[in-house]
């Protein structure tokens, strides 16, 4: 199983798609998301619907804190995406703080959230109500940290001038995954925390 | 000395470890630091060890290291292809970005992986020979179950075919390589870690509740039930991985030319196949979290005293595992389509009806999956619109088989012995495809569930089917890949021998599990005795025969006749190269003309590769 010399690939075009590559794989990877996010949900819904199960102990669901938590969040997409916008507008120290906005916000969310975690009064091991509300928002926030690691790594790209007007997929990708977390935390703040109890 | 920091396996050696400690001393830390139990069980941090170490591998090969780099905004050298092609057998065993090295690997890896699980299958048939327990204890008996069904389908059959088509697609489409190189490495380097994380489950109290893991038996079993459902979400994650890669691949980068209609059919068979490992894959992961934080964090996902539902844990595992049989055979079809159209001489019959069966088989196999869960005790309303969509999915099966009996009706059929393997392929899945018929009736279901009769239907779609079809494409294949001829003579042996002992090992399930011989129990009644002896001495026999294929594969890849660029004269893009392949596949673009299966045209070609001519192509790709 040799191989011959050495020859430079000459690149072959692709169909256009209107898609980078990257993005495109990105959007696949993020189906496949969904459908994980989708049997924690499928699990969910059974409790919550066909067995109308409730959370344990009559423990009120602090809706009304985490809506602060939702705000932050949804302005972070906001930030992100100005990030985006500077680099448009070749605005450098634009870029960096726009990430840097996006991550101090997506911090203030992940440390909220964790403080729910400790307040809220009840545990992962109480009944099945409580392990899916953990591992619910328990999946998102791991995905929130793996945004934030992303948008740490980006800083620093962006500290050393690695994106450009013309080549900025990863930013692009920052952006999209942060999005789409942002949109996954809305539709779990919908049906966890303002479902009513039945 | 060197060879500890550069991305080798010696490197992993250190790493791997590394990884494992400091992920235990941050867990520990981390629940001092709060106040809690420092250490809630052990068995916990062996699971935050495995899935450290496992991360940590894949970092030692060298996984991580260009993102890395790239991250950190670090140069690099977009015209470096170090990692790119094999000059020596010990690039086989680094992190390499080559589709051709990767599709090798992942071949030759599975493939030991399906000889580690048939060997699974001979020690529990020797047992099974004779009624009552001899020389296994009941949880060995289990353990070995279990693993021979989770083995070949997770770290064998799944990501075979993700090998064979990593190597055969990219050359299909008339591409360089896969979309992402480095992606398909590191899906490639995740199943050592997944089958180490299945294989070690031994040492720890192997996991009984077979290869489905239901709880609440799943919860009764030892440690290594959790490493099972770690080593299914590692295998998940590479398939995963290597499905966007295949999408992105076969979407973006076919040559010129070559349209939707123009692909070979084992690329539309990928494409769908695909579509379903990324749509479907994460339910099973969803699973197995659920399943393990039951086992290793206390919850209550599904413990019945604990307010959970065992039903869900079925509802979603089938949810996966039913898309995973198509996962499993329609790469396999393809592959037929491919052999039988170029060894019979005569295009496709019906291409458009095939390739469109194989996206109506993805998109139905969503829809059926509750007929394993038939006697489960589920919501009886859902039985009937599941049977019916389970016969339903019958149907874009048939077109495909009536496909291929129609590309060999009339053709000049050369039976070479991927020819055989794939026209034994059809005979055995048409049993497979009828019993399965059969068990999607709900009565009959009911009262042939849980019995050998099962057994034998998915045996006849797994070994009769898709085994099959790899010994088809591994022959049909062989001579591109290593540039030699296998000896046909060796290959018609194994191929009868396979024919006839896989026929003799399962025909008579069929038998003994109408009669009621209940599945993964080591011991039955008296009276299924002798069959069950005959159905062992098949068993050892069909073992055997692989040995004749291993031989073949290792002594014709060095003495074997030079093979040239296309010894069965081909039509597609691959049989237009050298054999093997240059590294970077082809000297210029090729243009695709015409449908991939001209056969019997008089000087019909399928693509053409021009003359090199000084590039101005524009530069693609980030």
């Amino acid at each position: 199983m040799s191989s011959t010399a050495h020859q430079p690939a000459a690149p072959i075009q692709p169909y256009r798609t209107g898609l980078r590559p990257e993005i495109m794989g990105l959007i696949i990877f993020l189906v496949s998301e969904l459908a994980l996010f989708g049997a924690f949900f499928m699990y969910y819904a059974n409790l919550r619907l066909l067995k109308a199960i409730d959370w344990p102990g009559g423990f009120h669901i602090p809706a009304e804190a985490t809506s602060i938590n939702t705000l932050v969040l949804v302005l972070s997409s906001f930030t992100c995406e100005f990030a985006l916008l500077a680099l448009y507008r070749r605005n450098k120290a634009g870029v960096f703080f726009g990430l840097l906005a996006t991550f101090v916000l997506g911090t203030i969310f992940l440390g909220l959230q964790v403080y729910e975690y400790m307040t809220i009064g009840f545990t992962p091991q109480d009944g099945s109500i409580g392990a899916i509300f953990f591992s619910l928002t328990g999946l998102h926030g791991i995905h929130v940290f793996i945004g934030l690691v992303l948008l740490l790594l980006g800083m620093v790209r962006a500290v050393r001038g690695r994106w450009t007007r013309e080549r900025h997929s990863g930013l692009l990708a920052i952006s999209i995954y942060w999005h789409f977390v942002d949109i996954v935390w809305v539709v779990l703040f919908t049906v966890v925390y303002l479902l009513p109890s039945s | 000395m060197t060879a500890v920091l550069k991305p080798t396996l010696a490197r992993c050696l250190w790493v791997a470890p590394a990884f494992a400690a400091i992920a235990i001393l941050i867990t520990v830390a981390a629940r001092a630091l709060v106040g809690m139990d420092p250490v809630l069980q052990e068995s916990t941090l062996l699971t935050v060890a495995y899935i450290a170490g496992g991360i940590g591998f894949v970092v030692g090969i060298g996984g991580f290291d260009y993102w890395w780099t790239w991250m950190t905004g670090g140069e690099l050298d977009p015209n470096d292809h170090s990692t790119h092609g094999a000059k020596s057998w010990r690039d086989y065993f680094k992190f390499n970005t080559d589709h051709k090295v990767i599709g090798i690997q992942y071949v030759v890896f599975t493939f030991i992986m399906f000889l580690v699980g048939g060997m699974f299958a001979m020690v529990f048939r020797s047992e099974l020979a004779r009624p009552a327990a001899q020389s296994l204890s009941p949880e060995q008996y289990n353990g070995l179950l279990s693993q021979h069904g989770v083995i070949m389908i997770f770290v064998f059959l799944v990501p075979v075919f993700a090998g064979i088509g990593n190597y055969v697609i990219p050359l299909m489409i008339g591409a360089a390589d896969m979309a992402f190189p480095r992606l398909n490495a590191l899906s490639f380097w995740l199943l050592p870690v997944a089958a180490f994380t299945l294989l070690t489950s031994f040492m720890f109290g192997s996991f009984d509740a077979g290869w489905t893991g239901y709880p609440t038996l799943s919860q009764q079993s030892g440690y290594g039930m959790t490493l099972y459902q770690l080593g299914v979400q590692l295998a998940g994650a590479s398939s995963i991985a290597t499905a966007v890669n295949f999408l992105v691949t076969i979407i973006t980068m076919r040559a010129p030319g070559m349209t939707l209609f123009r692909m070979p059919l084992l690329v539309w068979a990928n494409l769908a196949t695909s579509a379903l490992v990324v749509a479907a894959t994460p339910f099973i992961a969803g699973a197995m979290f659920m399943a393990m934080f039951d086992r290793e964090m206390g919850t209550h996902f599904f413990t019945i005293g604990g307010g959970g539902d065992t039903l869900v844990y079925q509802h979603i595992f089938w949810f996966y595992s039913h898309p995973a049989v198509y996962i499993m055979i329609l790469p396999g079809f393809g592959i037929i389509s491919e052999v039988i159209a170029t060894h019979s001489r005569k295009p496709i019959f019906g291409y458009r009806a095939v390739a469109f069966s194989s996206a109506g088989i993805a998109i139905l196999g969503f829809a059926v999956w509750a007929h394993h869960m038939f006697a489960s005790g589920m919501q009886p309303w859902l039985r009937v619109p599941i049977m019916i969509s389970t016969l339903l999915i019958a149907i874009p099966t048939g077109i495909k088989i009536f496909s291929w009996l129609g590309t060999l009706w009339g053709g000049v059929v050369r039976l070479t012995t991927a020819n055989l393997f794939a026209v034994g392929f059809i005979f055995t899945f048409v049993i497979g495809g009828l019993s399965g018929v059969m068990v999607a009736v709900v009565p009959f279901d009911v009262s042939i569930t849980n019995s050998y009769f099962i057994v034998a239907h998915f045996h006849y779609v797994l070994f009769g089917g898709s085994i099959m079809t790899v010994y088809a494409g591994f022959y049909h294949w062989y001579p591109k890949v290593t540039g030699r001829m296998y000896n046909e003579l060796l290959g018609r042996w194994h191929f009868w021998i396979t024919f006839v002992a896989l026929n003799v090992t399962f025909f008579p399930m069929h038998y003994l599990g109408l009669l009621g011989m209940p599945r993964r129990v080591m011991d039955y009644d008296p009276q299924f005795a002798w069959m069950n002896t005959l159905i062992s001495i098949a068993a050892f026999v069909l073992g055997a025969s692989t040995l004749i294929f291993v031989y073949n594969m290792i002594h014709s890849a060095r003495h074997g006749k030079l093979a040239g660029a296309n010894p069965w004269a081909g039509l597609t893009l691959e049989w237009m190269l050298s054999s093997p392949p240059p590294t970077f596949n082809f000297p210029t673009t090729p243009r695709v003309i015409g449908g991939p299966y001209r056969y019997g045209e008089e000087g019909a070609r399928h693509a053409i590769i021009p003359e090199a001519e000084p590039a101005s192509v524009e530069k693609v790709g980030a």
